[in-house]
């Protein structure tokens, strides 16, 4: 499952990588990031007055010979970085050639591949909800949106928490479980994943950006909740560069929304202007927010993506 | 308002074709997307704001049908009646001589300035007014100002060429009179310059522009024609022809003589480049007829490539001399051939029996109504009054008169003379400083050859000039000679008839065959017929008269067609043919039908590529 994902290759190369988080991790789980905590780890933090009931294995002996005063060594603690990756699986993601959801998911894997790496906690947010989500536009009108394949479900309930390296390939297979249905509903994804987060950490937003309600609030929830954010927008080739002319009725996936439009080879410099001026939006919002936030299209080799832009962005180092 | 053009309101035939392009249902290719968003986005951006989107259909449609509206009212030519304020006035002569005619410029220099004058025409400024007048041998106005463009080309389609000369002074004093006061206006002149003198335009200081039409003068032409009893053979005649090559070329030709159409005789010619050749032609007379020349060779211009002159069998003439005696002038009287001369002391009658009376320095009780020749002698009612003037000298006399051929004054006294003013019914002769001395004219049809004084007075009739003057002089007052003078007119000349009082229809037929009929008035004396414009022989059937007369170019300033670039205009002023004015071509009706047709091509492709 994982050579449809990600190749052996690319795998290798990902090992040597590991995230840079510009916070120290809040979470309370032991792990390897560096963390306000004091607890027991290697690295030196301060000194403090012994109290009564301390551990006298971590008094400073040498101090206590010159000055003849308890002084208590305190270390850092070391605690995992949260990872929530939030896969936008809407209807829309699975347009596109090749599919913008496969290009998600292969970022995906190979972002929760670095992260486990490092002994992250990596949960993948796959949204919609399936269980909650309207019927899709594909079905509009016929019978009610069928229910979610009990596979699926099981690997939406195994990608919640992931850990260790170990779980790499599972985590891989249950990422290809997922499938594209269903409206997206952007923000209410991304506030309901920055309110159930326990601790705050590392949030990769992995979405087309393209639902008519808007990103600014999910995204603003997801910095507010004190997350650092990497946003990814998705775009398929035919959405950069329309083929289709003449005079069109366009349907929209998720939505069923008509829209009659007249389109020609004259008009193409101007839609994708169109395109630039939404994209350079979205970038100035996110800039604006410190948020990191890259564009591909689906047909971008996925190494230039993730060795190349996510590396110099120090998304990974 | 009115419309110049009301046929183009046809063109609002296109009208429902726009609408019913708009009923007509576009079929739109359905396609699923990931998402509209874009598209929206899109759409916002490259359309017009939210309000207007629901009606931009409508309003297309309005605002095409508003297009086509205009483009037909414009296509309609709308105007309103009244004067414009600040309007150009183009005067535009076209010049209709027999130069005109010429072929040198396919089909003929006429076809060609008509072409000239009619884009002059095309191009009129709306508020800009046009005259137009046709200068041949006399001029015609063919349109009085006006912008009515299309009356302009009508009154241009109405001018024709004639086979008349180029007077244009007149054309030009009238186009003068009508620019007066006004200080945007100019003359245009559509010619080839073939004209005579035009002097006393000199310091005018016209606006005017000379647009040269031709391009070469390959011409020959009889610039003359005479026919005379042959001198030596009474029963012959003597035709005098003079052929003009006008080309720079040498020429060649046959010229052909035909007496009443039958051919007499060929003689071929050889002309050096613009020489004139006289020929003389001896024939035989039996009846009077019409003796015609013609060239055969090929040449631009064929007006005056053939010239007629009507012949009459010479008649004797009848002359009174009334004298105390002179034997000079009975002698000199007796000279020209077919006079019959008889003399007498005094005259009791108008002497309607004779041809001619000689008043030789004596007053008749009854002055004759034929053709006088008086010699110091005087009517009251030919001078206001007269004096008597003493050894005048003779200081200037006109030769090219036929009564002065071959006459000249040198070594003339004279001892007197009766000094009168030269009358308005003459021209003078012979003059002196104080007094005309010889007076030629026409006086109530009568003509009259007045000599002031007594002949024996002086050394004149010692010279050889005073037989050949009377001899001149007889033939001139011979009302025989007088009316085959009259037989030959120059094209553009009325011709002029005396009438029998009782004759009240005439008809002419023309050189083509038409019949022309005239109709005169009750008590004509005179039969006046304007209508030669054609050269060829006339037929005049007044009552039961049947007259034959010839119309004829003979001009030589007229053959000599070689286009002039510059018009003279007296000694030192000339006005060079133009080049650089050219008519402004309007060319509005044509953007105007590309715009209604782009714009129904534009709405039909649109339709077809959506569709």
């Amino acid at each position: 499952m994982s050579s449809s994902l990600l190749t052996p290759e690319l795998l290798r190369r990902l090992e040597q990588f590991q995230l840079l988080a510009a916070r120290r991790a809040k979470s309370s789980a032991r792990g390897e990031r560096r963390s306000r905590a004091r607890g027991q780890s290697v690295e030196f933090a301060d000194y403090r007055n012994y109290s009564h009931g301390d551990d006298f294995r971590y008094l400073d002996w040498n101090l206590y010979g010159r000055l003849e005063r308890l002084f208590l060594k305190l270390y850092e603690e070391e605690r995992e970085l949260p990872v929530r990756i939030f896969l936008d699986a809407s209807e829309s993601m699975s347009f596109g050639e090749p599919r913008k959801f496969d290009f998600a998911r292969q970022v995906a894997a190979a972002i929760g591949y670095v992260a486990l790496c490092g002994f992250d906690r990596v949960s993948v947010v796959p949204f919609p909800n399936a269980e909650r989500g309207a019927p899709s536009a594909a079905t509009h009108g016929a019978a009610p949106d069928v229910a979610m394949p009990p596979a699926e479900s099981a690997a939406r309930g195994a990608l919640r928490s992931v850990r260790g390296r170990k779980s790499a390939m599972q985590f891989f297979q249950n990422l290809g479980q997922l499938t594209a249905r269903g409206p997206a509903n952007l923000n209410q994804a991304l506030r309901r994943g920055a309110l159930e987060a326990r601790q705050a950490g590392l949030a990769v937003v992995l979405s087309d950006f393209l639902d008519p309600a808007g990103y600014e609030p999910g995204l603003s929830a997801l910095v507010g909740r004190g997350f650092q954010v990497d946003a990814v927008q998705i775009l398929a080739p035919d959405e950069l560069n329309p083929t289709t002319c003449g005079d069109l009725r366009l349907v929209d996936a998720e939505t069923g929304a008509v829209q009659e439009v007249t389109f020609g080879r004259y008009r193409l410099k101007a839609y994708q202007q169109t395109v630039r001026n939404y994209c350079q939006r979205l970038r100035e919002f996110c800039t604006g927010r410190g948020i990191n936030f890259f564009t591909a299209s689906s047909d971008t080799p996925l190494e230039q993506l993730l060795l190349k832009q996510l590396r110099e962005a120090e998304v990974w180092g | 308002m009115s419309f110049l053009a009301p046929a183009a309101f046809a063109f609002a035939a296109a009208i429902p074709v726009v609408i019913v392009f708009y009923l007509l249902k576009r079929k739109r290719v359905v396609k699923l997307v990931s998402s509209t968003l874009l598209w929206q986005k899109f759409l916002a951006e490259t359309q017009a704001s939210a309000p207007f989107q629901r009606l931009r259909h409508n309003w297309l449609l309005l605002l095409q049908l508003l297009l086509l509206a205009l483009v037909v009212f414009a296509l309609a030519r709308p105007y309103w009646a009244g004067d414009s304020q600040s309007s150009k006035l183009r005067v535009l002569i076209l010049d209709a001589s027999a130069s005109m005619r010429a072929t040198d410029v396919p089909p003929s220099r006429f076809e060609k300035a008509r072409a000239e004058a009619l884009k002059w025409v095309n191009g009129l400024g709306d508020y800009d007014q046009m005259v137009i007048l046709q200068a041949a041998a006399n001029t015609e106005v063919k349109q009085s100002a006006t912008s009515d463009r299309s009356a302009l080309r009508r009154a241009l389609q109405a001018c024709a060429a004639t086979d008349s000369p180029t007077r244009l002074a007149e054309a030009f004093k009238l186009a003068e009179t009508l620019i007066k006061n006004r200080t945007d206006a100019e003359i245009h002149l559509f010619s080839d310059g073939a004209v005579s003198n035009l002097g006393e335009f000199e310091n005018k200081n016209l606006p005017l522009v000379y647009h040269r039409i031709g391009e070469r003068g390959e011409n020959l032409g009889i610039v003359s024609l005479d026919a005379r009893a042959n001198p030596e053979n009474p029963a012959q005649r003597a035709i005098f022809a003079s052929i003009g090559n006008f080309s720079t070329n040498a020429q060649s030709t046959d010229v052909e003589l035909l007496f009443d159409n039958q051919l007499l005789e060929t003689r071929p010619l050889d002309l050096a480049p613009t020489n004139t050749q006289p020929l003389v032609f001896i024939a035989p007379q039996t009846k009077d007829g019409v003796f015609t020349v013609r060239l055969s060779a090929k040449d631009d211009l064929a007006a005056d490539n053939q010239a007629s002159i009507v012949s009459l069998m010479p008649q004797p003439v009848k002359v009174l001399l009334v004298t105390r005696g002179n034997r000079f002038l009975e002698k000199a009287l007796k000279g020209p051939a077919q006079v019959q001369l008889s003399v007498a002391s005094g005259l009791t009658d108008s002497a309607d029996a004779f041809d001619l009376v000689v008043l030789d320095d004596l007053a008749p009780a009854v002055w004759p109504a034929v053709n006088v020749l008086a010699i110091h002698t005087a009517n009251t009612n030919w001078f206001s009054g007269w004096e008597t003037a003493k050894t005048p000298a003779i200081v200037d006399w006109r030769n090219t008169h036929p009564l002065l051929r071959f006459v000249n004054f040198d070594n003339v006294q004279i001892s007197e003379t009766l000094a009168v003013k030269a009358p308005a019914w003459g021209v003078s002769l012979v003059d002196s400083p104080r007094t005309p001395l010889v007076i030629a004219g026409e006086r109530d049809r009568q003509r009259i050859v007045w000599i002031g004084f007594d002949t024996l007075q002086s050394t004149w009739p010692l010279r050889v000039s005073f037989p050949m003057f009377i001899a001149n002089a007889v033939e001139w007052l011979n009302p025989a000679s007088e009316n085959a003078s009259h037989l030959l007119v120059r094209a553009g000349d009325p011709f002029r008839l005396g009438l029998a009082p009782a004759v009240t229809t005439a008809q002419v037929t023309k050189p083509d065959g038409s019949k022309q009929p005239i109709t005169l008035e009750p008590g004509a004396l005179e039969i006046v017929f304007g209508d030669t414009f054609r050269q060829g022989i006339y037929r005049l059937k007044a009552g039961t008269n049947e007259v034959t007369f010839c119309v004829n170019l003979m001009d030589a300033a007229e053959s000599n067609i070689m286009p002039r670039d510059d018009l003279p205009l007296g000694k030192y002023g000339k006005v060079a043919a133009s080049t650089l004015r050219r008519a402004n071509q309007e060319y509005w009706r044509w953007l105007a039908c590309a715009g209604l047709a782009v714009l129904l091509f534009e709405w039909w492709y649109y339709h077809k590529r959506t569709a």
